[in-house]
């Protein structure tokens, strides 16, 4: 009995000290920094056929979230550049509420993107549902190269979805890289860099990459 | 800057903290690494029920997924708030096997 609980105190030990040494790494050295970095690659700013933003999150009362803001700012930005003819926006709804899609495209309108240059998808729910939807909704029209925007993190779970699906991507991350100071945000950073790990991890076991 | 400026603080109040038990309370600095352990003991338990009750809890995600026809985010496993859950969990546990190791009192 006593053995038991003393190999069980070595394991929570030594899962506790990597657990605070990885906390203290996180925090105070540019690691998640430097691994969004790395993730992120050299955007391929090329013209394309089509620019695709990927869908982030809304609150059911309309609020598009600071990441879905970011991503759909860069895919306008990459229409005023003159990188591609259309622009695709995805985004579903939260409880009910407006798709986060339309409000994307009525941003976009703002901007002064024209309305018949905008195309809307709000069913897709995952980002594999989402590679399949852009799919039937952009190769009718002979779609084959897309500047992909989403995060970083994300990019590497869904530049093979959508290359799977026939497309030639060019990832062009929406993170602002730069190398944030405060511990605060480089925590925040690499729990998006786990969680997207564990989610293309999942892909891979799953075989949907 | 503020990274060093945090570091900094928890620095100069961590050797306060000694210099306070040291001194004021008494308190036998030889203790210190086995204290030191005790608190890694308890750090890992809490991790450990972070990872189990994120597993579970993308499992059933999968399987609501599965068997019923609403969809269920996976999204819904990213809160800050099961972090403050396993630390309630994992302290209460590690609590617990603490007590149970200690000889029972005289009453």
């Amino acid at each position: 009995m006593d053995t038991t609980v003393r190999r069980g105190d070595r394991v929570c030990r030594t899962i506790g000290l990597a657990g605070i040494v990885f906390f203290l790494v996180s925090a105070f050295s540019p690691l998640a920094y430097r691994l969004n970095q790395w993730m992120a690659d050299s955007p391929r700013l090329v013209a394309s056929d089509a620019i695709v933003v990927l869908g982030g999150w809304i609150s059911p009362s309309g609020m598009l979230s600071l990441e879905s803001l970011r991503r759909t700012n860069r895919g306008i930005e990459l229409y005023r550049r003159g990188l591609a003819p259309v622009l695709i926006l995805l985004g579903g709804s939260t409880g009910g509420g407006p798709t986060e899609a339309e409000v994307r495209a009525a941003q976009a309108r703002l901007h002064g993107i024209p309305a018949e240059a905008i195309l809307t998808e709000t069913r897709a729910r995952t980002t594999r549902e989402e590679a399949a939807r852009v799919k039937a909704l952009l190769e009718p029209r002979g779609v084959r190269t897309v500047l992909l925007v989403t995060n970083a993190g994300h990019l590497a779970r869904a530049r093979p979805l959508f290359e799977r699906a026939g497309f030639e991507v060019r990832g062009v991350p929406s993170d602002p890289l730069v190398g944030a100071d405060a511990p605060e945000s480089r925590i925040a950073q690499m729990r998006v860099l786990v969680k997207e790990f564990l989610g293309w991890l999942y892909y891979r076991i799953a075989g949907y990459i | 800057m503020e990274a060093t400026f945090i570091a900094a603080l928890a620095g100069l109040t961590s050797i306060g903290a000694y210099y306070v038990g040291a001194r004021a309370l008494g308190l036998p600095s030889a203790r210190l690494g086995a204290a030191v352990g005790k608190m890694l003991e308890s750090v890992g338990m809490v991790l450990i029920f972070l990872a189990v009750n994120l597993t579970t809890s993308v499992l059933v995600v999968l399987v609501v997924r599965g068997l019923a026809d609403t969809f269920v985010s996976a999204y819904a496993v990213d809160d800050a708030v099961w972090l403050g859950l396993s630390l309630i969990q994992g302290l209460a546990f590690q609590s617990w096997r603490g007590s149970a190791a200690e000889p029972a009192s005289g009453r």
